[in-house]
């Protein structure tokens, strides 16, 4: 944390996240989808890019035994992964 | 020669000087010529007073003027500072000075913002403790490679070697300053209280993305590494720690 109080230097200033903060997982629920994610990982060179289905899968994980809030995968970011609906007339997202 | 000071304040006394000096220097020429020479006093006393009266009031409304001037200089001076308070804090948010609330960051650009993939960015990981808090912490990965506009996981490990339980609470910091601007994190595990049990080892992630914009401000063009360095502290009861707006 910097807290020095220079007049006119650059301090940061940190902000709280958009959607709080995540409860521990304290059981290990989703330990396993965060495995895949790390191998792939170390696979891909760290590359996130190549990984965000994984990632896709430990947060759909963790929605799915309440350690996150649900929410649309699109306003997670991942509208690019997610399936097509079904029929053109969808008032949803654009795939 | 007789060097007397007529005195203008008592007229009673001037024709008594001057028969006096007459009846001392009589014929005496500078005598007269000094008697003559002066002019009658009471005359001279009332023009001078009129004239210093005059003066006085003159004097008197000048400086009522100046001091009204001075005091609503200083009333205006003490309003002005009242006023900076609210004025400066616009001023920041108009011109992102200081690293302050920047426009553009909301939670709506998430679904909206396209990855701008030429533009590879380098996350490192950094973990920190407190000397007083036990735990073990520490980053999972130590880089990520990511792109502005695409949202990104990454872990840290915590573990609490201890047998009794601990209550830790976090704060992060973003290396370089400026680019922390552009650093959003959807969620993560700082700024409320985590606790672990005796003994327990979890994992911590941050979801967080890096700003679009960020390819398109000047001063970022060569900045390609970013550092985010997570700080755990132990939480003790009762304390209420500066949190940034976070309930």
């Amino acid at each position: 944390m910097s807290t020095a109080m220079n007049f006119g230097t650059k301090s940061f200033k940190a902000r709280a996240p958009d959607k709080g903060s995540f409860p521990l997982d304290h059981f290990g629920e989703c330990k396993a989808f965060k495995e895949m994610f790390m191998k792939c990982l170390s696979e891909n060179n760290f590359d996130n890019s190549r990984c965000r289905l994984q990632s896709k899968d430990y947060l759909e994980c963790r929605m799915e035994k309440q350690l996150m809030a649900k929410e649309p995968l699109e306003k997670l970011g991942f509208k690019d992964l997610m399936d097509p609906p079904p029929s053109p007339e969808n008032r949803g997202s654009k795939p | 020669m007789l060097l007397l000071r007529p005195s203008l304040c008592c007229p009673l006394t001037s024709p008594l000087l001057t028969g006096c000096v007459r009846a001392l220097h009589r014929g005496s020429p500078r005598a007269e010529l000094f008697l003559r020479r002066r002019p009658p006093s009471r005359l001279l006393t009332r023009s001078g007073s009129r004239k210093s009266r005059s003066q006085e009031d003159e004097w008197r409304t000048k400086n009522k003027t100046v001091l009204t001037y001075i005091t609503a200089a200083g009333v205006g001076m003490i309003g002005l500072s009242y006023a900076a308070v609210p004025l400066y804090r616009l001023y920041c948010q108009a011109t992102g000075l200081g690293g302050a609330a920047v426009a553009g960051h909301d939670a709506d650009q998430v679904e909206t913002m396209k990855p701008v993939k030429e533009r590879i960015i380098k996350v490192s990981f950094n973990a920190d403790t407190h000397a007083s808090i036990q735990w073990n912490f520490r980053p999972q990965q130590t880089e990520i490679y990511v792109v502005p506009g695409e949202t990104a996981l990454a872990f840290y490990r915590a573990k609490n070697p201890t047998d009794k339980p601990i209550i830790g609470i976090s704060t992060y910091n973003v290396v370089p300053f400026d680019a922390g601007q552009y650093f959003n994190k959807i969620q993560c595990f700082c700024f409320e209280e985590q606790r672990l049990n005796p003994h327990e080892e979890v994992d911590m992630p941050v979801f967080f993305y890096i700003d679009p914009e960020f390819d398109d401000d000047p001063r970022m063009a060569r900045v390609d590494t970013i550092t985010l360095s997570y700080t755990f502290f132990e939480a003790k009861e009762g304390q209420n720690l500066p949190l940034p707006g976070y309930d």
